[in-house]
């Protein structure tokens, strides 16, 4: 390919995609690169046709795809469907038209939530397929699980070298902050938040002692730039703070707490599920590659999260 | 649902539609039923806008999927992109359409082939996302098992029933009989034909030793329309002949020898891979069902097949 990159960000106004947006601005972006950050304002990726003109009009050599149905425990457990079928669309459409416009790289974002539900542990980038996922949100696990399948196909049978990333539990500004919906991070920042502003305790669920590897958003922008420029397996790779870096929810808890500097009452209530105690994720390999990378003190991403909760309250989403 | 069925049958002209069309005249149909069976001539399922048309002009009250791209080993091994994304389609437009037409029943088709390639014997309904497929197809593998993942996330969200069956080795008139791409039987019914033909030896590949469950495809067609009218679960059914009635290929051979009264030499050419030597499935689940159901005799049913095929070779599928 000659030329600067002209890179594609589906999903560019979430979580993901702002702080891809926010690492170009400040120093990733090199002499001649385009980035376009599209949301589901400029195309609607379920849409073939709707996917097809937004390639048309961009002609990207490159794409970071982030587009997908997203949902909380609740939403996910009543429409299992849903999240399948527009998930599967969303990414057949992308990495379809990606082929037929000549992209050279796309690299999309799956989770490690879509893994086996019966597995052993520490998970890593092999285990993927292993078994079904849980329950509660199958229909989004195998979309994007089927996302590597179709990677490694058109692998097989055109040589292209589409790829994708698997972090843990992402954290930052930009999140869906909506308490119901929400992932535990930004329910906590969102619930200290209300606590101070109103004087009340705050309400954990759980003991506390569920242990989560978290990845700031702004590491995780780093990293889907390097894998854009450099990694070229076609093999997911796992984006995560190692084993040694793994927390409580505890943990998480009082780093909000000083985040905010809040004063009040921290009740856990116990009688609420704690969910899974560890679900770790082996990073051997990105370590492997990035033997050097240092991610963010996780106490200094916790307090630019909760600075920019509080200063963009009225726009978050919630 | 009021009134008798109204029943679409896709795949209609291939090995099991056409066991299904001949059962249906013989006896199995009912009073007032109406049953249609489709080609690719009649419909591209490919096509979202197709499929539907097909669906407004017929206005079926039960479905039975048959229809699919399929293809030999070494066609899935260099299109394993294609047999997943035509698939997936083909299968999201039947079943979605099927739902928004308000089908009572869908019945689709998979196959002991997509089962872990890894795994223990023998199979049983469970035990068919535990891991991955076989690494030549995939594609295919996985696009069958997504029909599964699709009518348990429609019962989830809508309450419908749609299930499929789940056969091992079929055989019988109007298979492909392609030798390089057809499955074993079809591909040694033709290879006699011509060996007889030909005044040659018939050569077999491999020792003869494995061993494989094989289902006449009449039978096959009679337990598709039990399943369509009284199997209930969303959860897939086995439909083969019990562990206790596998056959080595060198049975299979031999019956087709018999069957089509070859007199001369057979070889079995030992430097040809064997494939699996046992790929053994339960139909305890089919037997706690139909403890009676009496598949037809293999010699009996090989014989139908080859004086189908000596008197059908000129239109036979090759």
């Amino acid at each position: 390919m000659d030329g600067p990159m002209r890179v594609l960000v589906t999903g560019g106004s979430g979580l993901v995609g702002r702080a891809i947006e926010r690492v170009v601005k400040e120093g990733e972006r090199r002499e001649g690169e385009e980035w376009i950050f599209l949301s589901s304002k400029d195309a609607n990726l379920v849409s073939a046709e709707e996917t097809r003109s937004v390639f048309q009009k961009h002609r990207p050599t490159h794409v970071i795809h982030l587009a997908a149905m997203v949902g909380g425990l609740y939403r996910n457990m009543r429409q299992n469907l849903d999240f399948w079928r527009d998930n599967v669309h969303i990414n057949d459409n992308v990495l379809y038209m990606s082929q037929e416009f000549g992209v050279v790289k796309v690299v999309s974002c799956l989770s490690t939530c879509v893994f086996p539900d019966k597995t052993t542990y520490p998970i890593d980038e092999t285990m993927m397929h292993n078994g079904a996922p849980h329950e509660s949100n199958y229909g989004y696990a195998y979309a994007k699980r089927m996302i590597d399948v179709h990677n490694r196909a058109c692998f097989q049978q055109y040589g292209l070298r589409y790829t994708a990333v698997i972090p843990t539990n992402i954290f930052g500004p930009h999140d869906n902050y909506n308490i119901e919906d929400c992932h535990v991070m930004p329910g906590l920042v969102h619930k200290t938040y209300l606590a101070k502003k109103e004087g009340k305790p705050l309400e954990v669920w759980g003991s506390g002692r569920a242990l989560r590897q978290f990845i700031y958003s702004v590491d995780l922008a780093r990293l889907f730039v390097w894998v854009l420029r450099e990694y070229d397996e076609v093999e997911p790779i796992i984006a995560s703070v190692g084993e040694e870096d793994e927390l409580t929810i505890k943990d998480a808890v009082d780093a909000v707490v000083e985040g905010f500097g809040f004063k009040g009452e921290v009740i856990y209530d116990t009688s609420k599920s704690d969910g899974q105690i560890k679900k770790t994720a082996s990073n051997a390999k990105l370590r492997k590659y990035l033997p050097d990378f240092k991610f963010t003190p996780f106490k200094a991403a916790v307090k630019e999260t909760c600075d920019w909760l509080a200063a963009n309250y009225d726009i978050i989403r919630k | 649902m009021d009134g008798p069925m109204r029943v679409l049958v896709t795949g209609g002209s291939g090995l099991v539609g056409r066991a299904i069309e001949r059962v249906v005249k013989e006896g199995e149909g009912r009073e007032g039923e109406e049953w249609i069976f489709l080609s690719s001539k009649d419909a591209n399922l490919m096509s979202a806008e197709e499929t539907r048309s097909v669906f407004q002009k017929h206005r079926p009250t039960h479905v039975i999927h048959l229809a699919a791209m399929v293809g030999g080993l070494f066609r899935n091994m260099r299109q394993n992109l294609d047999f997943w994304r035509n698939n997936v389609f083909i299968n999201d437009n039947v079943l979605q359409t099927a739902h928004e037409f308000g089908v009572v029943k869908v019945v689709s088709c998979l196959s002991t082939c997509i089962f872990p390639d890894k795994t223990t014997y023998p199979i049983d309904e469970t035990m068919i996302h535990n891991g991955p497929p076989h690494e030549s197809n995939f594609g295919y593998a996985y696009a069958k098992r997504m029909i599964d993942v699709h009518n348990r996330a429609c019962c989830q969200q809508y309450g419908r029933r749609y299930t499929a069956v789940i056969p091992t080795n079929v055989f019988g008139p109007h298979d492909n009989f392609n030798i390089e791409d057809g499955h074993v039987l079809p591909g040694l019914i033709h290879k006699t034909y011509m060996a007889k033909k030909e005044g040659k030896a018939l050569q077999v590949w491999g020792s003869g030793r494995p061993l494989r469950q094989f289902i006449y495809s009449l039978d096959l067609a009679r337990l598709f329309l039990w399943v369509l009218r009284d199997y209930d679960e969303v959860e897939p059914i086995i439909l083969s002949v019990g562990e206790e009635d596998e056959l080595s290929i060198k049975d299979a051979v031999n019956a087709v020898v018999e069957g089509m009264e070859f007199k001369g030499d057979v070889i079995y050419d030992t430097s040809k891979a064997d494939g699996q030597f046992k790929k053994t499935a339960s139909n305890a689940k089919l037997r706690k069902y139909l403890p009676d159901f009496k598949f037809t005799p293999f010699k009996a049913a090989m014989k139908e097949t080859c004086d189908w095929f000596e008197a059908n070779y000129d239109i036979a599928r090759k």
